[in-house]
């Protein structure tokens, strides 16, 4: 990975993967690989929430000087991604379709504006920003996000 | 390589430090209006504006694809000629008053997301765009319909003053901007074209209603190319560049197309302007032939990513966006056709498949997701809990009248035959059409509100 920003957003994607393998099988009535998928889906990204909240975000803190600025932002639109997963693993477990459908969409656009905002602006700020730092940063983040991954995901 | 001019300017302030996200939101509202440092940026939710400003946009455009439905049943045979005063008008009921509106009002909520740069002012000059844009639309229809020279330059004149306050403003976020990235590049060709298209849409009011001598027909092609091409064309795939990979979970569109796709459309474009205007013959005719082959290019390649979704049962709104692309290669098929046929059914059927098709299918399935996740995003913000998207806009009503926009495609390619009885059925459709998407995306506004109000805000 030659930048923070192609590494980050290729997390995004695999992500995304997760996500979509658990309303694969939600949608085909499979509660319980559903189930499984999600738990790797909320591994994934609370993995990759906790990367940048542990990592990323301070460095550029520290490199910025800007403590209350897009990181603190970001973090607050983390907090609410967890809220809205949460109520996604509550509709799994109630094995409600309409309402795991209906989380799921709206979990889907919020995730989804949030990487757009991070993709196009934060972490081209933070290549730009900790550019000598950067190979170093890239290695922690790699190993941190690598914990999460590795399990395959249901077809 | 971006300067450290920019990349400064834009940096600076995100917030203050120790508020709330709430208090954070009016500091930031407020600052727009406020004597604030010019870098001053944010890359929060809250940066967006408040739901009324794009939802008036939303909910006032499919009034005019009301108006064009009424239009058609009362002038059936308006479709016969792509030069019938009629079919000049529905072209800029939909355009204008539709296209143009919607596109406004969403570019005002995603600029700040995409490309980072805020609108400034964004409420005078929200409600200044609306109004100028709307009052355009009408005057220009109706002096394009009745051939009124009067209203014809009050629509001209309006609409340009709703293009450069709007580009005006836009520019100016654009330019604190530091994103670099594609979709902020090709968002600026987008409004490139848009502005071109307005400029060469004004000669073409002068030339009707004052005697400009101009050579007519050529121009009017470059309008029609620079608006479906130059400004709706970058912008929808702009748009797709990011929003098809991401919330249908395809794989990204091929680097090379999206580096190269934008500028080459704005470089032919120009060519093509540059050889018509000239008076080369052989130039007027060579821009379908670049043009058709550009458009093709980008709907084959939306299509094939969309089939590779790793979503699961294609929803309307996929199923409403596969059929725009197809709509859109098949428009182009027929712009080439009419270059060489002669036969006027031919350029019709390419404005109905690329406007009404293409642009109007792809809109109205955008939109079935930019208004409920606003109304759900407002909600939460404000610290009411938010009923799920799907609770703010049901499925059934959504996929019947993407259901009807699919069927309405067919009558009005049967209405560019030109017999009346095709022209009011299609007519009704449209009216049916239009009518139902206002009628969904006002329900989830007033769930909204009620919503709002059962919180006690």
């Amino acid at each position: 990975m030659s930048t923070l920003t192609e590494l980050m957003t290729h997390d995004h994607r695999q992500c995304d993967e997760a996500f979509a393998s658990a309303e694969r099988h939600a949608r085909r009535g499979e509660w319980e690989v559903a189930h499984a998928a999600l738990g790797m889906f909320a591994r994934a990204l609370n993995t990759h929430f906790g990367a940048e909240e542990a990592i990323l975000f301070p460095r550029f803190e520290q490199a910025t000087g800007m403590t209350h600025g897009p990181t603190m932002v970001m973090r607050e639109e983390h907090r609410e991604l967890r809220a809205a997963l949460a109520r996604l693993q509550q509709a799994i477990a109630e094995r409600d379709m309409d309402e795991y459908a209906g989380e799921a969409e709206t979990l889907l656009i919020m995730l989804q504006q949030h990487n757009m905002k991070e993709e196009n602006i934060l972490y081209p700020m933070c290549d730009r920003h900790l550019q000598a730092q950067r190979e170093d940063l890239a290695l922690a983040i790699g190993h941190e996000l690598a914990g999460a991954a590795g399990a395959e995901l249901p077809q | 390589m971006r300067s450290k001019c920019a990349s400064v300017a834009y940096e600076p302030l995100y917030d203050r430090p120790g508020r709330g996200p709430l208090q954070r939101g009016r500091t930031m509202r407020g600052m727009q209006g406020a004597a604030v440092s010019a870098g001053q940026r944010s890359l929060s939710y809250e940066a967006t504006p408040p739901f009324h400003v794009p939802l008036s946009f939303f909910l006032a455009a499919p009034l005019f694809g009301v108006a064009a439905g009424l239009y058609l049943l009362a002038q059936p045979e308006a479709l016969a000629s792509r030069w019938t005063p009629g079919a000049l008008a529905l072209t800029h009921l939909v355009t204008v008053g539709f296209m143009l509106l919607v596109m406004f009002g969403a570019l005002m909520q995603v600029l700040p997301v995409v490309a980072g740069a805020s609108v400034p002012a964004i409420r005078p000059v929200a409600a200044g765009v609306h109004g100028l844009a709307s009052s355009g639309a009408i005057a220009l229809a109706s002096g394009l319909a009745a051939g009124r020279p009067v209203l014809l330059q009050a629509g001209g004149g309006l609409l340009g003053a709703a293009i450069l306050l709007f580009l005006g403003a836009a520019a100016v976020g654009l330019h604190r901007s530091a994103a670099s990235r594609v979709t902020g590049r090709d968002l600026r060709i987008a409004l490139i074209g848009l502005a071109v298209t307005g400029a060469l849409g004004i000669v073409l009011v002068l030339a009707l209603s004052r005697g400009l001598a101009v050579p007519l027909v050529e121009l009017a092609n470059l309008h029609a190319g620079w608006g479906w091409l130059g400004w709706g064309g970058v912008l929808l795939a702009a748009t797709s560049w990011v929003v098809v990979p991401m919330f249908q979970i395809t794989p990204s569109y091929p680097a090379w197309l999206t580096r190269f796709w934008a500028p080459l459309v704005l470089a032919v474009l120009a060519l093509w302007s540059a050889l018509g205007l000239g008076g080369s013959a052989a130039g007027t005719r060579i821009g379908p032939w670049l043009l058709a082959p550009l458009a093709l290019c980008f709907a084959a390649a939306t299509l094939w990513l969309m089939r590779r979704t790793r979503r699961p049962h294609p929803d309307a709104g996929f199923r409403t966006l596969q059929l725009a692309m197809l709509s859109i290669a098949a428009g182009a098929l027929c712009a080439l056709a009419a270059t060489s046929l002669e036969h006027g059914f031919w350029p019709v059927a390419a404005g109905v498949l690329v406007l009404h098709g293409g642009f109007v299918g792809a809109i109205s399935a955008m939109l079935y997701k930019i208004v409920p996740f606003l109304a759900w995003l407002h909600l939460t913000q404000a610290r009411v809990k938010a009923p799920n998207m799907k609770k703010l806009l049901p499925d059934a009503p959504m996929r019947r009248q993407l259901l009807l926009h699919a069927i309405t495609l067919p009558a009005l390619l049967a209405a560019a035959s030109g017999h009346a009885w095709a022209g009011r059925i299609a007519g009704l459709l449209v009216t049916a059409e239009f009518g139902w998407l206002l009628a969904n995306l006002a329900g989830t506004a007033l769930r909204w509100r009620r919503v709002m109000g059962e919180s006690g805000r």
